[in-house]
């Protein structure tokens, strides 16, 4: 009964949706071919596609992409494996606990990115100071997560497994490990653009190598079609990191939040 | 006596509890640092922190440039922040403009906003416009979303019943959906405030003549470490006071609200 209004409804609305982004880019052409503002502000449509296209067929734009996600992911392994042991930690020992929190209180809101001259003193300009300026931004989030998820999970688990004679350590890797999944791959999930915004900036500041030294090259060069290029990849990788996460999320049940 | 310890443990809790793990790690490293385990070329004793930190207060130079970045910094979040839930009630209300700007608001939302630095660079120069409007666009969509999601959350039968009691949509809009998205919208307007700061920061980083980060970088370029850490002390002081700020001006804000009910306040 109330299938059939729902769809009618729907449709225009899908159609306006396309409509929107359809005229965002038709705008966008029009005001570059009219020559309203200098190509320099605003290059046309083709001559980005064009960058994008010579991009693509000498390699450079996958290099970068592949430089900065070599960089945003193996920071947040870093993070991922730090920020788990450490909120594990927090949520077994009180001590730990006692000694992390205020640490965490005071870093946790602080903007990561002024530690990069720091961690760029320490570990030079290369791939090691991207590295550890994303573990620096996504340890936080991830070790409250494991922490609050360590922290609430089912006692009866752990009672369960301790008696049927399974060590503490196992415990930890058997029983509260995935008990926390869904929990961390929430985290994950806010993570991931984190680490992507850290090694896109970092790149950007330091140089180096990857998408964002190379938009920054281009920006100094006034070679606006790359920088709208490069711009639009960063936005479909983003797009694209998302969806996927999404997807794993989907199809791995022991992720889902749903039981 | 028990009751009298724990008075004193009550009233001192937050010194043991808050304080004394920070005292015990920059105490350590102090320690470190003056038996000479650590390289005071990479990093500074905290004593030579605290001695460039002091000299830094009682300066202009550190009060001058931060006051740029959070000028940058607030100016862009007020900005965005105000243009957020306002998009985002519209967007709630309105089918059609939800239609036209959602698809806008999603491709978007996971762009790193420090990539449109080049952009505004090449649009507007090197100032404080282009920090401002940097932060803008990275405010503008979490309360777009926040807002939007806590606008659509309100149970339609409270806005009905406003309605046939004879609420104008204006009433409605102001007493049933705005104080409804609240805890929301306060939720997306702590993180756009987390991003200003990083943003304005990353922006001055990238290119500026002023703001607190170009002088993080200038002192990190010149080798004058101890005042290089000093000056990221300073950050790191101002943004975890303005997150306590934020959580104690929402907890006030939202102290009608059932999720402070009982819990701490």
């Amino acid at each position: 009964m109330s299938v059939s209004p729902r769809k009618s409804r729907r449709l225009p609305k899908m159609w306006l949706s396309i409509l929107s982004i359809v005229g965002f880019f038709a705008a966008w052409q029009a005001i570059a071919s009219a020559q309203v503002v200098p190509a320099l502000f605003l290059p046309t449509l083709p001559s980005v596609l064009e960058a994008l296209r010579a991009g693509a067929a000498d390699g450079t734009l996958f290099v970068d992409i592949g430089v900065s996600l070599f960089r945003a992911f193996a920071g947040l392994l870093v993070a991922l494996v730090i920020g788990v042991l450490a909120g594990f930690a927090m949520a077994r020992v009180r001590i730990v606990r006692w000694f992390c929190d205020p640490v965490i209180s005071v870093l946790f809101p602080a903007p990561k990115i002024a530690f990069l001259p720091v961690v760029i003193l320490w570990f030079g300009i290369d791939h090691t100071s991207k590295i550890m300026i994303v573990a620096v931004s996504c340890v936080f989030p991830i070790a409250i997560a494991a922490y609050e998820a360590a922290r609430s999970i089912n006692p009866f688990l752990v009672w369960s497994a301790l008696s049927l004679g399974a060590s503490r350590a196992k415990v930890q890797w058997a029983i509260v490990l995935p008990a926390c999944g869904p929990s961390l791959f929430a985290a994950l999930r806010v993570a991931v653009p984190v680490a992507l915004i850290m090694a896109f900036t970092s790149e950007m500041v330091a140089g180096g190598g990857g998408m964002g030294a190379t938009l920054m090259y281009s920006q100094r060069f006034f070679e606006s079609p790359t920088v709208f290029a490069y711009i639009l990849a960063m936005l479909v990788v983003g797009v694209l990191m998302d969806r996927g996460l999404l997807a794993i999320q989907r199809f791995t049940p022991s992720l889902s939040d749903q039981v | 006596m028990t009751t009298a310890r724990r008075n004193v443990r009550d009233r001192l809790g937050w010194v043991v509890d808050g304080i004394l793990p920070i005292a015990i790690l920059v105490a350590a490293w102090q320690l470190f640092a003056s038996i000479g385990a650590i390289n005071e070329a990479m990093l500074p004793s905290p004593y030579g922190i605290g001695l460039a930190l002091f000299d830094l207060a009682t300066g202009p130079e550190i009060r001058e440039n931060l006051l740029v970045t959070l000028y940058r910094a607030f100016g862009g979040a007020a900005l965005g922040c105000a243009c957020g839930v306002a998009v985002g009630i519209a967007m709630a209300r309105s089918e059609a403009f939800d239609a036209v700007v959602s698809p806008l608001v999603s491709a978007t939302y996971s762009l790193p906003k420090t990539a449109i630095v080049p952009l505004l660079i090449l649009w507007v120069g090197i100032g404080h416009t282009m920090a401002v409007l940097a932060v803008f666009l990275t405010c503008l969509l979490p309360t777009v979303v926040q807002t939007y999601h806590g606008v659509t959350a309100t149970p339609n039968v409270i806005v009905w019943s406003a309605r046939s009691l004879g609420a104008s949509r204006r009433e409605v809009l102001w007493h049933i959906l705005l104080p409804h998205a609240l805890p929301d919208i306060l939720t997306g307007i702590r993180v756009a405030l987390g991003f200003s700061f990083v943003v304005a920061i990353s922006a001055e980083m990238i290119a500026s003549t002023a703001g607190v980060g170009r002088l993080i970088f200038m002192y990190g370029e010149n080798g004058s470490y101890a005042y290089m850490f000093a000056a990221i002390t300073s950050v790191v002081i101002v943004a975890f006071a303005a997150d306590r700020l934020l959580l104690l001006l929402s907890s006030r804000l939202l102290s009608w609200h059932v999720s402070q009910r009982g819990g701490h306040s």
